[in-house]
């Protein structure tokens, strides 16, 4: 086997985006060392504007249908890719938006904060065009390098270097697994592409490999019982950073998951089907009812955010092209109400100084448009209709109903019911308890213009759908060959469906 | 002399359970470092050994990969113990109790 690097000038078109983005990390940084005494919120405009510029060259592939592999397949731009790379980069362009405030907190090094944050953004980047086992272990770390400095960041608080370094022992961890697991699929085959790996026989070897690559991926999604790092994670970093972690490396992970069990493993089907409905029961169930229990924000967002992953497994235990779209589909429902919720946390934690629910008491007396909006966003995060986790959640259900995974929508319902009481205790905090001091809050401009988002996103993709629906249709198209019914969404089960 | 792949496997399998239990059992951060470096080495004594007998060059080409990965490890977990040491003057870390439901 030859790698051949001659690249011609429509391959390097193909990297276009990430090019983009690398040379704008460079010019942020080097812009924060030549002039020290920028404001930083202008170091934080002008990453909101390369990433804006990577947007634009993104959306352009996506209308142009701009698709092809580099390097011997191992970096792939296809529809599902961009998909997944226009969703990172939308979040970290909320994130750096929401971070704004709370970076004026940090004593050092400001500047390098944002760029970290492209920095891991552009590892995610990779992440959703990797299509070998090699680019699957080089970008995973990659991007992970830039969340364990980043969640060390707040370096004279010791939850934050306790959360760094939980993170750090456990991710590296995973990547020892990864690695290894790697290796036996190596072995076993002598290859590793994706696509090279389909014909596989499952010999003990290929088995262990497998089982070892998903178990670090599991690490990555935070799905039980790879689980442990996240609750203390999210809770001792930078409350954005936490956000950038429960949202864009999830959407990435899920997009290597896909192409794996999808692509190399479409064969062994039942196999891991049967894995996946036992780790997302786990993953619902547990998830739920320890957010009960919680009394930070972050922690509770943390086990919801659990069982959410929990919630995105159905869609891959249904393993047809329908629960390919659902999965695609949910993680946008999971972007706005996720992100919109942590938007309110760090805006509610940069005004009071805390993260505890029991500040939460009476938040509508003192900010009515912060409660309305965690209202919101909690409600769409339970699946209330007619906001986009409803949506979401439906469609899942729907992909698994046409497989027959009948226990797993039973356990699902149940799950919803229990995630609904700890998202309603919060609500009731905010709008039926006294608050302790009834000086109003303001919230600042950029918090807000994500807020607005978030509200757009959620009520856009819950009353109207559609559009939506069959981007991420045609986002996986790659799959429509996969056993099962290859369905598209029905549209006359959507009572909101335009 | 040729030695046979399995030699290979079984040092790798023993050097990857080394690094695993050691992981789990050893509570000096430095040491579960270490071991998370034997963890990568089992994998690059792995490649390595597979690249030669399968003819293919790709599984080196991982082990150079894998070994850029350790070193940034390294680097960013050495800088984050640094910061805890300052923090708290420990690298043990059954003393890093302080987040728990």
């Amino acid at each position: 086997m030859t790698f051949n690097l001659t690249l011609s000038g429509s391959d390097l078109l193909l990297l276009l985006p990430e090019m983009v983005l690398t040379a704008w990390l460079c010019v942020v940084l080097t812009v924060d060392f030549v002039m020290p005494r920028l404001p930083k919120d202008r170091l934080a405009y002008l990453s909101v504007g390369g990433l804006g510029v990577v947007l634009a060259t993104l959306v352009w592939f996506e209308l142009e249908g701009i698709t092809g592999t580099l390097f011997a397949h191992m970096f792939v731009v296809d529809r599902m890719a961009l998909f997944f790379k226009i969703f990172i980069v939308g979040a970290t362009l909320l994130v750096i938006l929401v971070s704004m405030d709370y970076v004026r907190r940090f004593r050092f090094f400001r500047g390098e904060y944002y760029f970290l944050v492209l920095m891991s953004a552009l590892g995610m980047m990779f992440m959703a065009s990797a299509n070998d086992l090699l680019s699957v272990f080089i970008t995973l770390e990659f991007s992970t390098f830039g969340f364990y400095v980043l969640v060390a960041y707040l370096r004279d608080d010791v939850a934050s270097n306790e959360a760094g370094l939980k993170f750090f022992i456990l991710g590296v961890f995973a990547a020892g697994l990864l690695a290894y697991g790697i290796s036996l699929v190596f072995g076993e085959t002598g290859k590793l592409v994706f696509s090279d790996l389909a014909r596989a026989e499952p010999t003990p070897g290929l088995i262990i490999g497998y089982l070892l690559i998903f178990a670090a991926l599991g690490f990555k999604i935070g799905a039980v019982p790879f689980h442990s790092w996240i609750p203390d994670t999210y809770h001792g970093a930078p409350t954005p950073v936490t956000a950038f972690l429960s949202i864009a490396p999830k959407g990435a992970a899920f997009a290597i998951l896909l192409r794996m069990l999808f692509v190399s493993l479409a064969t062994l089907k039942p196999v891991w089907a049967l894995l996946l409905v036992f780790a997302s029961i786990l993953s619902m169930t547990y998830g739920n009812i320890v957010a009960i229990a919680q009394r930070n924000i972050k922690r509770l967002l943390a086990y919801s955010g659990i069982a959410q992953i929990g919630n995105i497994l159905i869609g891959l235990a249904a393993g047809t092209k329908m629960g390919s779209d659902a999965i695609l589909f949910y993680l946008l429902t999971y972007l706005f109400s996720n992100l919109g919720a942590f938007a309110i946390v760090v805006a509610v934690g940069n005004l009071i100084n805390s993260d505890e629910i029991e500040d939460y008491n009476g938040l509508n007396r003192r900010s009515p448009f912060m409660a309305f909006a965690m209202l919101v966003f909690l409600l769409s995060l339970a699946g209330v209709p007619p906001l986009a986790g409803f949506i979401g959640k439906l469609y899942i259900f729907l992909a698994a109903i046409n497989e027959g995974l009948y226990t797993l929508i039973v356990v699902g319902l149940i799950n919803i019911v229990i995630s609904m009481y700890y998202y309603l205790v919060v609500v009731k905090k905010m709008y039926i308890n006294e608050p302790a001091d009834p000086s109003p809050l303001r919230i600042s401009a950029p918090m807000k213009a994500v807020v607005y988002a978030g509200l757009a996103g959620t009520l856009v993709l819950g009353i109207y759908p559609q559009p939506f629906i069959d981007w991420v249709v045609a986002a996986t198209l790659m799959f429509s060959n996969l056993p099962g019914p290859a369905a598209s969404m029905p549209p006359a089960i959507l009572p909101f469906g335009g | 002399m040729n030695v046979p792949l399995s030699y290979y496997l079984i040092l790798s399998a023993i050097v990857f359970t080394t690094g695993v239990v050691g992981v789990l059992i050893r509570r000096n951060i430095i040491i579960i470092l270490l071991s998370i470096e034997l963890m990568l080495n089992a994998t690059n004594i792995n490649f390595v050994a597979f690249s030669y007998y399968l003819q293919n060059i790709a599984g080196q080409v991982f082990v150079f990969f894998a070994l850029t990965v350790a070193a940034a490890e390294v680097a960013v977990g050495l800088a984050i113990i640094i910061a805890l040491y300052r923090t708290k003057a420990s690298i043990n870390v059954d003393d890093f109790q302080l987040l728990k439901w």
